[in-house]
């Protein structure tokens, strides 16, 4: 496997330009959408089939309603280390690819849309005119051929990085570094760390402030995780069953009269 | 976490009545299976019911598959691909153009469909024949039903367990719902079976009762399986479950969960087979009850994925 490539999106450089929407658009050919009012300047309110990259923004408030400050975030899909959407897809069209990038294949998805709730992070579209499930492909086609993702080549701010992980992960430390030091004392990263949720998030951010303002998940979890468990209490399940089978039908001469 | 970050799979009610047939077929074939092994001769009218109706349960189940996928001609993808990808999960293998994924619920449970297909419809035929005045294969029969046996208890569960390995915030904490469907597909399959045999009026008194005792059983199975999950997604107090248990025991849905799925479902066949006694099992009574556990048995599956997918 190649080194592992990651993008890092610093959320205190984003400005909501929508740079980003707007050149993963134009590169990977999305069709334009009716645009929805979701009370904010946010659009679409989730990704769609036709938005993998999505600008969001979050008013956070203090205890009294007040508002405390205006959040920003340019979203995309996380390639996860351990990826929910891929080991729920049955059909293998959901891959890793050797750069570490979690892939939907088009020519073997078959539209079961199991991967769409499968996801922790509700990236995984369905697009109803293809029949098949979609998502942010990391700019499959323009990594292997050298380039970087488009939302990271189209933002002004460098507010969305991309490069090997290791040493983005080394710059995305430093950042934090350094916010600390101008005040920003809640300043943390989210799925940079490789040991934590998810084996690693290989599209990180930095974060202000907790996850939860920002709508993610504190401690994402792999929904696969639950089928060892669930299938022993299947398994029980299935014993009890089999012995009641066995004692109401087995023969009891004298009780119950055959 | 903010819940309306996630997505849900927008299945079908198509989906829902795979998952009730799946779980009646695999009921029914166990139940047969055991039956046959016992005491085939007894219990002949429990066994060719049982056969027969595991077959035509899991018969359209396929085809409901097929017609939901967004593209169903590739259908066949879901066991095999013509050039596989190289890293399609863990525990994921790979021989020629076959796959086979042990933490993809779907992906097990469409080779298992598979394997179940062919077992039921070699013991339907086998108890067709004997039917038509040839004679019983019987080995087949038994080997058939036992193997089978197996995929059918794994065709009841897995769908519970499937649901389960989703990011949906009701089902990521449940972990009974396979144990739930596996119980509910018991209960069905053998309220199935008794619903045809008392329609019949044979003379099966007796195994009718014995059958009626099982279900029964089963019945308390899935009552205890339906706590077991309330209790297990109380406790897990994620995010987002509060609202989802609030929309199953308070909200639009808690008519169809307690009226439907508990009281009608098993509260009422429970109380109508304790009081009238088991042993009796008057025909028409007996096709009441098993009427109940049918309509009960789909709506808890019903509304447990309904709640799921909306919340």
């Amino acid at each position: 496997m190649a080194r592992t490539l990651a993008m890092f999106t610093d959320v205190s450089l984003c400005i909501g330009c929508r740079a980003c929407q707007v050149a993963c658009k134009q590169w990977n050919q999305l069709a334009p959408e009716e645009p929805e009012w979701t009370g904010t300047y946010q659009n679409h309110a989730h990704f769609t089939d036709k938005s993998y990259r999505l600008v969001r923004f979050f008013e956070e408030t203090d205890d009294k309603g007040q508002m405390k400050q205006w959040h920003m975030m340019s979203d995309v899909c996380k390639h996860c280390a351990q990826a929910g959407c891929l080991e729920a897809c049955p059909t293998g069209a959901i891959y890793r690819t050797e750069y570490g990038t979690v892939n939907i294949n088009q020519d073997i998805c078959n539209g079961c849309r199991y991967c769409v709730s499968a996801c922790p992070f509700g990236v995984v579209a369905f697009n109803h005119d293809t029949g098949t499930a979609t998502k942010c492909t990391f700019c499959n086609d323009r990594i292997h051929n050298g380039l970087g993702p488009a939302c990271a080549k189209a933002c002004p701010t460098e507010s969305i990085r991309f490069g090997f992980r290791d040493e983005l992960a080394v710059k995305a430390k430093q950042r934090v570094g350094e916010l600390k030091k101008q005040g920003y004392k809640d300043a943390q990263l989210y799925g940079e760390d490789q040991g934590g949720a998810l084996g690693g998030l290989n599209a990180f951010f930095l974060l202000l402030g907790k996850p939860a303002i920002y709508g993610l998940p504190e401690k994402p979890k792999l929904p696969q995780r639950n089928v060892i468990a669930d299938s022993l209490l299947s398994i029980g399940s299935a014993v009890l069953v089999g012995l009641g089978a066995l004692l109401a039908f087995r023969d009891r001469p004298g009780k119950a009269g055959a | 976490m903010e819940p309306g970050l996630l997505k849900n799979s927008d299945w079908p009610l198509l989906i829902d009545l795979y998952f009730f047939l799946g779980g009646l077929a695999g009921g029914a074939f166990v139940i047969a299976t055991i039956a046959n092994l016992l005491d085939a001769r007894r219990y002949r009218d429990i066994v060719r019911v049982g056969y027969y109706i595991a077959f035509l349960a899991i018969l359209p189940g396929p085809l409901f598959l097929v017609a939901d996928l967004g593209l169903p001609t590739r259908f066949l993808h879901m066991v095999m691909v013509s050039k596989p990808s190289l890293e399609i999960g863990m525990n994921a293998f790979t021989v020629g153009p076959f796959h086979l994924k042990l933490l993809s619920p779907m992906n097990a449970g469409a080779w298992a469909l598979l394997g179940f297909s062919v077992l039921a419809f070699l013991a339907a035929l086998d108890v067709f024949l004997e039917d038509r005045g040839g004679r019983s294969m019987s080995t087949l029969r038994v080997v058939a039903g036992v193997i089978g046996g197996f995929f059918g208890f794994f065709i009841a569960a897995y769908p519970g367990v499937l649901l389960g390995a989703t990011a949906r915030p009701l089902f990521i904490s449940a972990h009974w719902l396979g144990a739930l469907f596996l119980a509910v597909g018991a209960s069905t399959g053998g309220a199935a079976i008794a619903l045809i045999l008392s329609l019949l009026g044979g003379q099966a008194r007796e195994s009718l009762s014995r059958l009626m005792r099982f279900t029964v059983f089963a019945l308390i199975l899935q009552l205890a399986a339906l706590v077991l999950f309330i209790v297990a997604v109380q406790t897990a107090g994620s995010t987002g479950i509060g609202q989802a248990l609030a929309q199953l025991l308070s909200g639009p849905y808690s008519l169809t969960f307690w009226l439907g799925a508990v009281v009608v479902g098993i509260l009422v066949p429970l109380a109508l087979q304790l009081a009238g006694g088991i042993k009796k099992a008057a025909p028409a009574m007996t096709a009441l009850v098993s009427a109940l556990i049918l309509i009960g048995g789909f709506l808890v599956k019903y509304v447990i994925i309904a709640v799921g997918q909306a919340t």
